[in-house]
């Protein structure tokens, strides 16, 4: 009895072995590696792990149902993510080794300019390419022309005025805007856009600056109302902060509306806000009440934990984006890749519908992501649509 | 910009800005007034207290009055572990402190990050609305942090003044081999402290979270206010915390309101820069001759 | 020969094995990632021993990466804005942090060790707010980015020998500095400054002349970081990279300048290896930190040193 087992035990090892040694002549496939490149430690983590996640959501589907078939082979993909600690040096060394060391050819972020403008400096001549997010125009507007880089969330100067025309339709009342503006890269490049929009519709514009790292903000809220503002826009403000913002606001006794013209993501807002939530309203990237959301919303709450920020859908839209041009140029060249990429305008996404680029008037190309975005509203413990708009080309 | 209720406004943020920068920074002076360390773990102490309510009045529903001293005596006891195998090791050595003290501030922070996950949370809180007094406005939770503070700061005070246990730590500040002579127990006595400041390092890190918002790097504020605070009063005082709890407090709140944010930054560094180098041991600090 | 000439000689011989080593690197390198990590790292041994020099004064300063973000700016805006050659910018790149150095040092080097660690920490936040905040001259928070690396030297290879030409001035610089008169009236002033004021070395002047040279110093690895990345932006030059600086020394041990490059090797490859796990990386470094200070204060250097002793006491039985 007992040799029996040890006997059974040692087929059992034997097969295993054995099939894990046959494995890769039966299997054939050939793995391609997509390079990560995301802040996954300091202050910058949550947006890095829904890049990372949102891209790996993809990427597993697409394993799941039996990998690429490109040219006669059939593609398995894997992921390498390198932490950038939000930096721009670490980016580059995170680039380099990926590009140099790991030979990955299309690679995934970072999220923010710092990160976004030193690694563009490896990727373009290199001929990787890169599908980013980040505010900075420089991003697209650059001497590559951004040959091999996509931004593949909107930036300020798209939705900027969409959100400030529906304001202006909606709440006629409003004469007088307050921001108070995270002074780092995202607030210096994207709030202009902003302030700018307000003012070309006639609006008022009360802004003030405030260091990342504050968690105080009573004593600018004051100086704000003092200013009798009609509606505060937290602009690009991190979810924690614009939480916090939210909170404090309406405890000083704010009675006017609090908007967030940026960013993505509602939940951690409400997890920080609390009750004073109510009634704030909110740019986001997804719907998740509409049908081609679900599984997505599903498959992510299932897998991780944590929230599932506006990075999850735009990087898992992104990776669909580069699978289906990968299998259209019916090659893993990048130059061919790039090509389809620009080509794929108007194919159906899952998550948004049909693709949109532009940007040429911008930034001299057309490779800016146009996704119809949504106006959302917290009401007790619900979020509502308010209205789903369209991006500026 | 000047009515009344706008400065009564500003004086009552001040208030409760102070109140959380003495209760931060207590800890952190008694630990470097006694022992000569400068404890840049302070942050991750603070962080690690604002789990432990986050998990036992959030997530395991204790009262809140039995939850908030349990939650800072849990952290302070675990954190004796430390005390024996890290901070016995470097007190009285300023220097080598801090850099030692700052990898455990690393190694405690990216542990929780493996823990838990980097997302910003917020711990419940039993009083969350807001008094109206006149056209003043005061959040409660803020009242209870100024309270607390009050508290704190009495029983210090009280403490150091009038007990066995605080004069033996006082003697050991002022004079640690006089102390050892005269049979003060240093061992003990260093335990005691430092189970007095993580206590309330843990303590003001759970109300702090409580106010803003938890996540394993909400450190890195706390310690830097307890830092200028301590700078600002004078390291290792006790009435030097109340002093510049109070100074710092009530200029964010002052500049903040009437000249911006960036201006209220830039002055308490450039203050706090002048003063370390033409008055370096603070306030009310003595110099200190080594 | 003596002892002290052994040391010498045996310093030299390992420091021209290593130059030759890297000299050779581009060429026999099988990944061009070795070559750009070497970079990299040449840059970091580049500012880590400027501080290094600081810190043989006795004075361990938290805020060394703004004046390398100094020279970075001042370097590249010579080339962006006023279209100067290459060579004004590495003058600029040292002149201006320099001068910065100048004004500032007679102020902080009065202090003792705590206070200047503070103060040097503030200065530090205090410089990297200016560049967030004067954002006509530094674009801001947003940096300037498309930074060209110097006619000739555009390649990784050309670029990569450029950096090491500076780097090894630099290094050979500062150790013939340390072991000139200079450097043991440093060395006093470090034991004790009273003791060095009565014997006539005139303190304050020597801790200034030498602060004002490693600001220098140091600017020079920032414009070559800006050369190497093509991109500079505030939070390049954080107090996480004074700090970064700091236990680069403090590991290398604080003591020896070849501990400091061994340091920087150290913790240059330490994140290589573990980059895809960063807060286990984060997690190893702060407890090295905490061993390396309880037990060897003098770091890898002095460990390296009880190896040698140890072994000697064996062959010796």
């Amino acid at each position: 009895m007992g040799a029996d087992v040890k006997f059974k035990g040692l087929l059992a090892v034997a097969c295993v072995t054995a099939s894990v040694l046959a494995a890769p002549a039966a299997r054939a496939d050939e793995d391609l590696k997509i390079g990560v490149i995301a802040a996954l430690s300091g202050g910058g983590t949550a947006w890095g792990l829904g890049l990372q996640r949102g891209t790996q959501i993809a990427l597993d589907e697409v394993n799941a149902a039996g990998g690429l078939k490109i040219d006669g082979k059939t593609y398995k993909f894997s992921l390498i993510a390198y932490d950038d600690q939000y930096n721009a040096a670490q980016a580059k060394t995170a680039v380099d080794r990926l590009v140099q060391q790991d030979g990955v050819k299309f690679i995934m972020g970072p999220v923010g300019s710092p990160g976004a403008l030193s690694s563009l400096a490896v990727t373009q001549p290199a001929k990787v390419l890169q599908f980013v997010d980040g505010y900075a125009p420089g991003i697209l507007k650059n001497d590559f022309n951004a040959a091999y880089i996509f931004r593949v969330d909107n930036s300020n100067l798209e939705f900027s005025a969409p959100v400030v025309s529906w304001v202006k339709q909606t709440m006629p009342e409003v004469r007088k805007i307050g921001m108070i503006v995270p002074n780092d890269a995202t607030g210096q490049a994207a709030v202009p856009t902003l302030i700018g929009a307000y003012k070309v519709q006639g609006y008022d514009v009360w802004v003030d600056y405030y260091e990342r790292g504050s968690k105080e903000f009573t004593p600018i809220l004051l100086r704000m109302m003092a200013q009798n503002v009609d509606l505060f826009d937290l602009n690009s403000a991190a979810p924690g902060d614009a939480g916090l913002m939210v909170k404090q606001v309406r405890q000083i006794g704010f009675k006017g509306k609090v908007l967030q013209a940026g960013g993505a993501g509602v939940d951690e807002i409400m997890t920080i806000a609390g009750p004073h939530a109510n009634g704030f309203i909110k740019y986001d990237v997804v719907n998740e009440a509409e049908p081609q959301s679900k599984p997505l919303v599903d498959t992510y709450a299932k897998k991780y934990s944590g929230p599932m920020n506006g990075m999850v859908p735009v990087y898992y839209n992104a990776t669909q984006i580069l699978l289906e041009a990968m299998r259209r140029a019916n090659s893993i060249d990048t130059t061919k890749v790039r090509d389809e990429v620009e080509k794929l305008e108007g194919w159906n996404t899952a998550l948004y519908g049909p693709l949109r680029w532009g940007g040429k008037a911008a930034y001299g190309n057309n490779h800016q992501i146009l996704l119809p975005f949504y106006m959302k509203q917290v009401d007790g413990k619900t979020v509502s649509v308010k209205a789903t708009l369209q991006p500026n080309n | 910009m000047f009515s009344p209720v706008m400065l009564g406004q500003v004086f009552v943020n001040g208030v409760s800005l102070s109140a959380i920068y003495i209760l931060v920074a207590l800890g952190f002076t008694l630990l470097f007034g006694i022992m000569r360390v400068v404890n840049f773990a302070h942050g991750s102490f603070a962080m690690l207290g604002g789990y432990a309510l986050y998990f036992m009045y959030g997530e395991w529903h204790l009262p809140y009055l039995l939850a908030a001293p349990l939650a800072a005596m849990t952290v302070a006891v675990v954190a004796l572990v430390f005390e024996r195998a890290v901070f016995r090791l470097f007190y009285q050595k300023m220097f080598q402190s801090m850099i030692a003290l700052l990898g455990l501030d690393m190694a405690i922070t990216f542990t929780a990050l493996l823990l838990w996950n980097p997302y910003e949370r917020s711990v419940p809180t039993p009083l969350g609305g807001v008094l109206q007094w006149g056209g003043l406005i005061v959040p409660e939770d803020k009242l209870v942090i100024t309270g607390v503070a009050a508290v704190a700061l009495a029983a210090f005070w009280i403490f150091t003044r009038y007990t066995r246990h605080g004069l033996a730590l006082r003697a050991a500040s002022q004079d640690l081999e006089m102390a050892e002579a005269q049979g003060v127990n240093t061992t003990a006595l260093y335990r005691l402290a430092f189970l007095i400041a993580i206590f309330m390092a843990a303590l003001a890190g759970g109300f702090y979270a409580q106010t803003y918002s938890l996540s394993p790097m909400m450190g890195e504020r706390p310690l830097l206010m307890a830092f200028i605070v301590v700078i600002l009063g004078g390291m290792g005082s006790i009435p030097g915390v109340a002093l510049g709890g109070l100074l710092l407090g009530f200029s964010e709140s002052a500049l903040s309101t009437y000249y911006g944010a960036a201006v209220s930054t830039f002055a308490s560094f450039g203050v706090v820069f002048l003063l370390l180098i033409f008055r370096p041991w603070g306030i009310l600090g003595t110099p200190e001759h080594d | 020969m003596t002892k002290h000439g052994e040391s010498v000689a045996a310093r030299r011989y390992w420091g021209l094995v290593v130059f030759l080593a890297l000299a050779i690197l581009p060429v026999v390198s099988p990944s061009q990632f070795l070559v750009s990590i070497a970079t990299g790292t040449l840059i970091t041994a580049m500012a880590a021993a400027s501080l290094h020099l600081v810190i043989r004064t006795g004075h361990v300063s938290l805020g060394h990466a703004a004046f390398m973000g100094v020279g970075a700016y001042a370097g590249t805006l010579v080339q962006t804005v006023l279209h100067w050659p290459f060579a004004m910018a590495v003058v600029a790149a040292f002149m201006v942090p320099a001068l910065l150095g100048l004004i500032i040092g007679p102020l902080v080097l009065r202090l003792t060790g705590k206070y200047f660690v503070l103060v040097t920490f503030l200065f530090g936040e205090i410089v990297r707010l200016a560049m967030a905040n004067w954002q006509s001259l530094t674009g801001g928070a947003n940096g300037i980015f498309q930074i060209p690396a110097p006619p000739g030297f555009t390649s990784l290879t050309t670029f990569f020998y450029l950096v090491l030409g500076a780097a090894t001035l630099v290094v050979i610089g500062i150790a013939r500095i340390l072991g000139s008169e200079i450097g043991r009236a440093m060395d006093s002033v470090r034991q004790s400054e009273r003791l060095a004021q009565c014997s006539g070395v005139p303190v304050l002047k020597v801790k200034v002349a030498v602060f004002v040279l490693s600001c220098g110093l140091v600017g020079i690895a920032g414009v070559m970081q800006a050369w190497f990345v093509h991109f500079i932006d505030p939070g390049s030059f954080s107090s996480v990279q004074s700090l970064n600086l700091l236990v680069i020394n403090v590991i290398g041990g604080m003591n020896s300048l070849a501990g400091t490059l061994l340091g920087t090797v150290f913790l240059s490859l330490l994140p290589e290896l573990l980059r895809s796990y960063v807060e286990l990386q984060h997690v190893i470094f702060g407890i090295i930190l905490i061993v390396v200070m309880a037990t060897l204060p003098g770091g890898l250097a002095e460990a390296g040193i009880r190896l040698r002793a140890m072994i000697a006491w064996r062959n010796a039985r």
